[in-house]
């Protein structure tokens, strides 16, 4: 089952705060909804546990996360693979950056395949639950930035 | 429910209930998941998520420390004691047991994880990690056609395409097409959909290293026919092998094959000497175990201005999944899919069949039908339908007027079986009067005038059950015989037992009749036992309607071969030569003598006390039967429906189903048995399909997603019946569990197109989803 989603993210936080924020893979994972647990393992990767609960499947699901920032600062990928209880879910993401005034804003789009008993949910069920998953995901990115650039700065 | 059957003889015909039902309505049955053994451990598989990969690594490290897991099994163990494959059911292929390198549909089982609880080895079967790469998806056999992807490298002809079969004459056929004055064409989908017995599969594997003897409780249409499969793939002695099939939850074709967990668990057992269970999932069930249909058939039917059928061409393409694991006879590759010139007297036909390869689950199973019976059924009675509407002609005159007549039986159909019996324009003529046809075409007219869609349906099929002659039909080499043993006690109760397996059809009931007729006895106290190869007379099972017909004859036999016995005895107990003596009235009597007989149970007591001085003791028969022909059963069924144009929603408002069976044994069983038929037939007609999305997936894999009708959707079922005997058959019967399922789809959809005809819709594919027939009726009104 292949399913397609896509939004923008209007972020009033510069431009260099935000691709800070989205191409650290710590803070991205912290973003993911339902997250119980993540670890970074490099610049560029980070492990994330999630609680999943689609339909009967309900439980945890591990996943990679890589993420792949352009040299031009531009765009930012995501690839996320990973699954559980014998279903598997690919998903690739990526971002477009850009200025608007000092909004930054986000066109993200992802491409989501599943296989296993999370596929055979159903697409009624499964469609919008992945794509809470993602919607929330670029939600928490704005709401985390936009939190921190209101909070004052840590002393120190 | 009215019959034209004479009155009931002494317990052939009667209504007696069901002497299975007081155990079964108080939740005593027995059934493999009541069985528990003494040191007794569970499996659970883990099943592949892709429909097509290579699998590169399976690590069962996690799964095994959890806590009570005794051991993880996979392909490649397997494969060390040569059973990692095993034959398909008619021997023409072979199936993966567990996954050897490769997966080939979604759910396909990869490892059995064997632990002291069932919660152990569930749990412990989700931390299995199993690495796979994708490999290209077919997922239709129009795909597989292609050979783009080859599925099973693995055989030695590298194409997807299984077999060609065809039967009939094709050159005639053609040529009769080519001129006929008026044509149809269309393809029909029988949808793949699945038995869905609301018990799914489950085996207690029990190998005793000290008597060195397997002993296998299992969910098994055919038990002998499973002992053999397991002595001949795994070279234990047959003798050292008992299957014991326990109380079956329904079959419906269901259980006939062998499943991967029945060997793993059995595989299990034998290797760690303790009893195994395996009981499977709902999901495992609708995923890994048995379909049905999925056959794309391309009807053409030519004829005359006026009406006259003059040919018939049906050409299909079969999905048969990653094996080719169809439960058909072996020499019947298509099944009895050459009766699908129906109940019509076609001068000439031609089928044609090709199977392929795809990435679904393998199988193929008679779905409460015997052979893809179904099938053609659908094909001739949705082609008729189609056929009156582009002649303009009433369905049920196209019918009458084309019908084989009475007096052409035994009648040779183009496609090469004899039909034994059968009065086509009886059963249709009095169907449609008891529905009130006319009637309901003129309320139909004036509908229509108001824009109201209301549909009425017809369909007049002919089933062929009963597999079947020896000459014709095996499994793997064994004929299709069956068999019975009839051993009548000194106080005139007896034990009956048979080479069926029931799942819910009677057999302890009608099996009793049957004996019951034949001796005079009563059947109250004739014990009926199946499923017990050790004790059972060596049979093929119960499926595709077979049981009546064959074992049912057997049964007939084996009882006169007692009564011939008795005879004997009853001779020396009247004093009089045998040939004096006559069975008349259901007693021993001598001819001329009145007055003077012993009834068969004064003979029983004798036979044991006082036989006679030249007569052998006891009174015991067995009879190995093997039909002469086929049965075919046959019947006249009438839809009403009215469809909703705003909705799409089909409400049938009547379904009255005449069905001809023969000789009826017991009215009240038949009557059960067109209820439970119908309602599944209407269930795949409205709402039952398993679909795969184009990756693979399949979307219905839960009974939220797979519907069983309840009480509250399904119609009102109104029978009634004909009786047209079986020439060939000891006591006339037919077989009868089927043909509601074979005949009844058909009637909905030529109910529903006939709703949707002014729209000009002629032809939606099963199942009638209320979202599929709203989609039709606003395409169709957006076109005008």
């Amino acid at each position: 089952m292949d399913l397609h989603y896509s939004g923008t993210e209007r972020i009033p936080v510069p431009r260099d705060k935000v691709w800070a924020f989205i191409t650290d893979p710590k803070s991205v994972g912290s973003c993911l909804p339902d997250v119980i647990d993540y670890t970074a393992v490099d610049d560029h990767n980070v492990n994330a546990t999630v609680k999943v609960a689609v339909g009967p499947v309900r439980g945890t699901f591990k996943f990679q996360i890589q993420l792949q920032p352009s040299a031009d600062g531009n765009h930012v990928g995501m690839n996320i693979s990973g699954g559980g209880f014998g279903s598997v879910v690919n998903l690739v993401a990526g971002a477009d950056v850009s200025s608007d005034g000092d909004v930054t804003v986000l066109d993200w789009q992802g491409d989501a395949t599943m296989r296993g008993p999370v596929a055979t949910v159903g697409g009624r069920v499964l469609d919008a639950q992945a794509n809470r998953v993602i919607t929330q995901t670029f939600a928490n990115v704005k709401s985390r930035l936009v939190g921190e650039s209101a909070a004052p700065a840590p002393a120190g | 429910m009215s019959t034209t059957q004479e009155p009931p003889r002494h317990a052939l015909g009667l209504s007696m209930k069901r002497k299975e039902d007081p155990r079964f309505i108080r939740g005593r049955g027995r059934y493999v998941d009541d069985i528990t053994l003494p040191n007794m451990l569970w499996m659970a598989l883990v099943h592949s998520p892709y429909p097509h990969a290579t699998i590169k690594n399976i690590d069962s490290t996690a799964a095994l420390a959890v806590p009570g897991v005794k051991a993880v099994i996979t392909g490649k163990d397997l494969e060390g004691a040569n059973l990692a494959w095993i034959p398909t059911f008619h021997g023409y292929d072979k199936q993966m047991v567990l996954a050897v390198g490769k997966v080939l549909y979604q759910f396909q089982e990869v490892a059995g994880v064997i632990a002291e609880t069932r919660e152990a080895a569930h749990d412990a079967a989700q931390l299995v990690e199993v690495e796979y790469e994708e490999l290209p998806v077919v997922a239709n056999p129009f795909d597989a056609k292609t050979d783009k992807v080859i599925l099973r490298d693995d055989r030695e002809n590298k194409t997807n395409h299984i077999y060609h079969w065809e039967v009939g004459d094709r050159d005639k056929t053609d040529g009769a097409l080519a001129n006929a004055e008026v044509k149809i064409q269309q393809r029909l989908w029988f949808q793949r959909c699945h038995p869905a017995p609301l018990e799914p599969c489950g085996i207690v594997a029990d190998m005793n290293k000290a008597t060195g003897r397997l002993t296998m409780y299992m969910t098994s249409q055919a038990p002998h026919a499973h002992r053999t499969v397991v002595s001949l793939v795994t070279g234990i002695p047959e003798d050292k092998i008992h299957v014991i099939s326990p109380d079956i939850g329904g079959g419906f074709g269901n259980k006939v094959p062998v499943y991967p967990g029945y060997v793993v668990a059995t595989a299990a057992s034998v290797i760690l000497g303790v009893p195994v269970k395996w009981i499977e999932t709902r999901t495992e069930n609708l995923t890994t175990t048995g379909f049905a249909r999925d056959y794309h058939m391309d009807v053409e039917i030519g004829a005359t201005k006026d009406g006259a059928i003059t040919a018939l061409k049906v050409a299909t393409v079969a999905d048969h999944g990653a094996f080719d694991a169809a439960a058909d006879p072996t020499k019947y590759p298509a099944g009895l899919f050459g009766i699908v010139t129906g109940s019509y007297d076609f001068p000439t036909a031609f089928t044609e069949l090709d199977a392929y390869f795809t990435n679904k689950t393998p199988g193929g199973v008679a779905y409460r039908c015997s052979f893809r019976v179904t099938e053609a059924s659908y094909a001739i009675e949705r082609g008729m339908d189609l056929l009156a509407a582009e002649l303009g002609m009433d369905p049920a005159q196209l019918r009458l007027k084309n019908f084989v007549k009475k007096e052409q039986f035994p009648y040779p159909s183009p496609l090469g079986f004899v039909y034994d019996s059968g009065d086509y324009h009886t059963a249709l003529e009095r169907v449609l009067k008891t529905i009130g046809y006319d009637d309901l075409r003129k309320e139909q007219a004036e509908k229509r005038k108001r824009g109201e869609l209301m549909g009425i349906g017809i369909s007049t099929f002919t089933e062929v059950v009963g597999a079947g002659p020896g000459k014709h039909f095996d499994i793997m080499g064994i004929k299709m015989f069956d068999s019975a043993e009839v051993r009548i006690h000194p106080t005139g109760s007896g034990i009956v037992r048979a080479g069926t397996r029931h799942q819910g059809q009677g057999h302890e009931t009608t099996w009793a009749q049957i004996v019951a007729e034949e001796l005079g006895l009563d059947p109250q106290n004739l014990l009926v036992e199946e499923g017990d190869t050790d004790t059972a007379p060596y049979g093929l099972g119960t499926y595709a309607s077979r049981s009546t017909p064959v074992a049912g004859a057997a049964l007939a036999m084996a009882a006169r071969r007692v009564r011939e016995r008795g005879r004997k005895v009853a001779a020396h107990l009247l004093e009089a030569s045998e040939a004096d003596v006559e069975w008349k009235d259901y007693k021993f009597s001598v001819k001329g003598v009145p007055g003077k007989s012993v009834t068969m149970q004064e003979v029983a007591f004798a036979a044991y006390t006082n036989p006679g001085p030249d007569n052998e003791p006891g009174l015991e028969a067995t009879y190995y039967y093997d039909p002469p022909n086929l049965t075919f059963p046959f019947g006249a069924y009438v839809a009403v429906v009215d469809v909703d144009r705003e909705t799409g929603e089909t409400k049938v408002r009547r379904f009255v189903a005449l069905d001809d069976c023969g000789t009826i044994i017991n009215p009240m069983i038949v009557e059960g048995q067109i209820h439970g038929g119908l309602t599944e037939g209407f269930a795949i007609a409205f709402m039952q399909e398993i679909a795969y999305d184009a990756e693979g997936n399949n979307l219905n894999t839960n009974f939220t997603d797979y519907l069983v009708p309840t009480a509250l959707e399904t119609p009102e079922w109104e029978t009634d019946s004909t009786v047209t005997p079986s020439p060939h058959h000891p006591i006339g019967a037919k077989g009868v569990g089927e043909s509601p399922n074979v005949g009844s789809p058909a009637a909905f959809v030529n109910a529903v197109m006939d709703a949707l005809s002014p729209l000009g819709i002629k032809n939606i594919d099963m199942p009638l989803y209320r979202e599929k027939v709203w989609r039709a009726i606003r395409d169709a009104e957006a076109k005008t």
